[in-house]
């Protein structure tokens, strides 16, 4: 794991990760395409995994935690996608400092579909 | 080692390896409690041009339980950014670092500091933008080393200091000869060597972590705001409190090969875990080690026979033939080590050692228990309890115990006779030891917060 020190050109500058990258779909598509079935997807905030989850059945709350306002990701924060079953579309989302779990077999079969 | 590298999954993440956690009562302010979190084990003084730092996406805590539920009561929290001056030099300085603003430091580190109770909400901001000192680097880079990091000590209002940065290791171990199939300097000619004869006589001990440096997160607070209301005196089952660490990542990464850097997301989830010394190192056994790290004290109760039955007890009586008959006997029967359950995993309650107790009841979970009413000795003993002195391990944990040769005689079985008089511990369970003391240490630990040496400089070391 990496830590990640962020470009701060003025000495006296104090805000945080205001040079943060954020990744592109196409990037953090590349990154799940190594893994194949069961894997890791991710892709920027209000990609297209906004409409299917919605529909999806989901089974876990995101949960809020310490130092961050209710757990939602701002928007230079990925989404990211464990496929933990293909055939049944289990999946966990994450995003900011939540996660969900959904059962979607037509969103995980796009998902893979798009990296292969 | 004490929990540097002891766990499969944790031994490949540095930067969230807790490797030491000190609890004690401050010798220099009685009515405070220092407790300290090491992390990043075994660091090579020159290890440039990227010294060591915490890692930014790590979340560090240190968690008190003073009700005796395995649960945090309390928890501090530290979250750790970099900024980076200059992306168009290699370089960590260029030129000397004479005050933590010095603009010839590149690479520089800063945290936040929240309290948060009974394990939930987002908590209190103690500190925020509280600087880091630089790595120890060298007498041209960082000249005046001491004043940097006394200038990281920051008083956060409340009676709370807190320190975050590089230090001395202090926990010293004779890891090479132990890790070489249980052998210890001292007594090496009575190992059973399996059968190659290689040792002829005793050696002493080889302090394997000496000239390393470690990051120490260290916080001092006031004794009344870690104990329940009302804690009166050492009988009071009130003063007792119960210390861990955790270090948490997000649940997910995936790495942005555009941009060369990890990106993550989702819950913080624990990746490392450490109270009582050598626990995770030791007596847990490899297939669970991982899980052990990943779970809270208060679901212990599953480890339970590790603590009971440790591999290590039944190893030394084959690895030093005839040196402990009465611990061989003791495996045998098949007792439950009942001592090293209530040392590790329920405390001493009273009634077992005259005028001590640090119990916090029948819940088993793994916690630096501290009786906080024990004021500091004026003449410290290394082996703490076992050498009569009631302010040592295992009441808490101060930077210079003796841990290693105080779990070694309590797995031989001395401290078994405690809950069992009818067992008269081997001869050899109170002289066993890795051959080392503190002096075994080359930097002298402080007087004074944080306690932890000046760490060693990559100018001159190693020597």
């Amino acid at each position: 794991m990496s830590s990640q020190a962020h470009s701060d050109h003025s000495p006296d500058r104090s805000a945080e990760g205001t040079h943060r990258p954020e990744p592109s779909r196409r990037s953090v598509l590349y990154g799940a395409a190594g893994l194949a079935g069961a894997g890791l997807a991710a892709t920027a905030i209000a990609g297209t995994l906004a409409a299917p989850a919605a529909a999806a059945q989901v089974s876990a709350a995101p949960r809020a935690h310490p130092g961050r306002a209710a757990g939602a990701p701002s928007p230079a924060e990925p989404v990211i996608v464990h496929i933990r079953d293909l055939r049944s579309g289990e999946m966990d989302v994450f995003a900011g400092e939540a996660t969900a779990r959904l059962h979607d077999p037509g969103l995980a079969a796009r998902l893979v579909h798009a990296v292969r | 080692m004490s929990s540097h590298r002891e766990a499969p999954e944790i031994s490949m993440d540095p930067v969230a390896d807790s490797t030491d956690l000190y609890a004690f009562v401050s010798p220099d302010r009685p009515n405070t409690v220092t407790l300290i979190a090491n992390y990043i084990p075994l660091q090579a003084p020159a290890g440039g041009p990227n010294f060591y730092q915490f890692g930014d996406d790590v979340r560090y805590a240190i968690h008190i339980d003073n009700d005796g539920d395995g649960k945090a009561d309390i928890t501090y929290s530290f979250t750790f950014h970099s900024r980076l001056r200059d992306p168009e030099t290699f370089l960590y300085n260029t030129g000397p670092i004479t005050a933590l603003n010095s603009p010839n430091w590149n690479t520089r580190q800063f945290y936040s500091v929240h309290r948060s109770a009974d394990g939930g909400g987002a908590g209190t901001e103690l500190g925020k933008n509280l600087a880091c000192p630089p790595c120890n680097i060298g007498p041209l880079s960082t000249p005046n080393y001491d004043k940097l990091a006394a200038d990281a000590v920051h008083d956060l209002g409340y009676g709370i200091r807190v320190f975050a940065g590089q230090r001395a290791e202090g926990f010293y171990v004779d890891l090479g000869a132990i890790f070489d199939l249980g052998d210890l300097r001292p007594f090496e000619n009575l190992h059973n060597q399996y059968g190659m004869n290689v040792f002829s006589g005793p050696a002493p001990g080889v302090n394997a972590t000496n000239q390393l440096n470690v990051h120490s997160i260290a916080i001092q607070v006031p004794i009344r705001e870690l104990v329940q209301k009302g804690a009166s005196g050492e009988a009071d089952p009130k003063s007792v409190i119960g210390v861990w660490t955790t270090a948490s990542r997000q649940a997910a990464s995936v790495f942005d090969a555009e941009t060369g850097k990890t990106v993550s997301s989702g819950p913080f989830r624990q990746v490392s875990r450490l109270g009582n010394p050598l626990i995770n190192e030791v007596i847990i056994a490899l297939g669970d080690k991982d899980r052990w790290n990943a779970l809270p004290p208060v679901d212990d109760k599953q480890f339970a026979h590790y603590y009971a039955h440790p591999g290590l007890a039944a190893a030394l009586p084959s690895l030093y033939p005839g040196v402990f008959p009465n611990l061989a006997a003791l495996v045998k029967s098949g007792k439950a080590r009942a001592d090293l359950e209530a040392i590790l995993l329920t405390g001493i309650p009273s009634g077992i050692i005259p005028g001590f107790q640090n119990g916090t009841g029948p819940v088993l979970s793994d916690m630096l228990r501290l009786n906080t009413a024990i004021p500091p000795s004026g003449n410290p003993n290394i082996l703490g309890l076992l050498g009569g002195d009631l302010a040592g391990f295992p009441n808490g944990r101060r930077v210079f115990d003796d841990i290693v040769t105080v779990e070694l005689r309590a797995v031989a079985g001395l401290t078994f006779a405690l809950v069992d008089p009818s067992f008269t511990p081997d001869s050899a369970a109170s002289a066993v030891t890795d051959g080392l003391t503190n002096t075994s240490v080359k930097a002298p630990y402080l007087n004074t917060f944080p306690y932890l040496g000046v760490p060693y400089s990559g100018f001159d070391n190693p020597s």
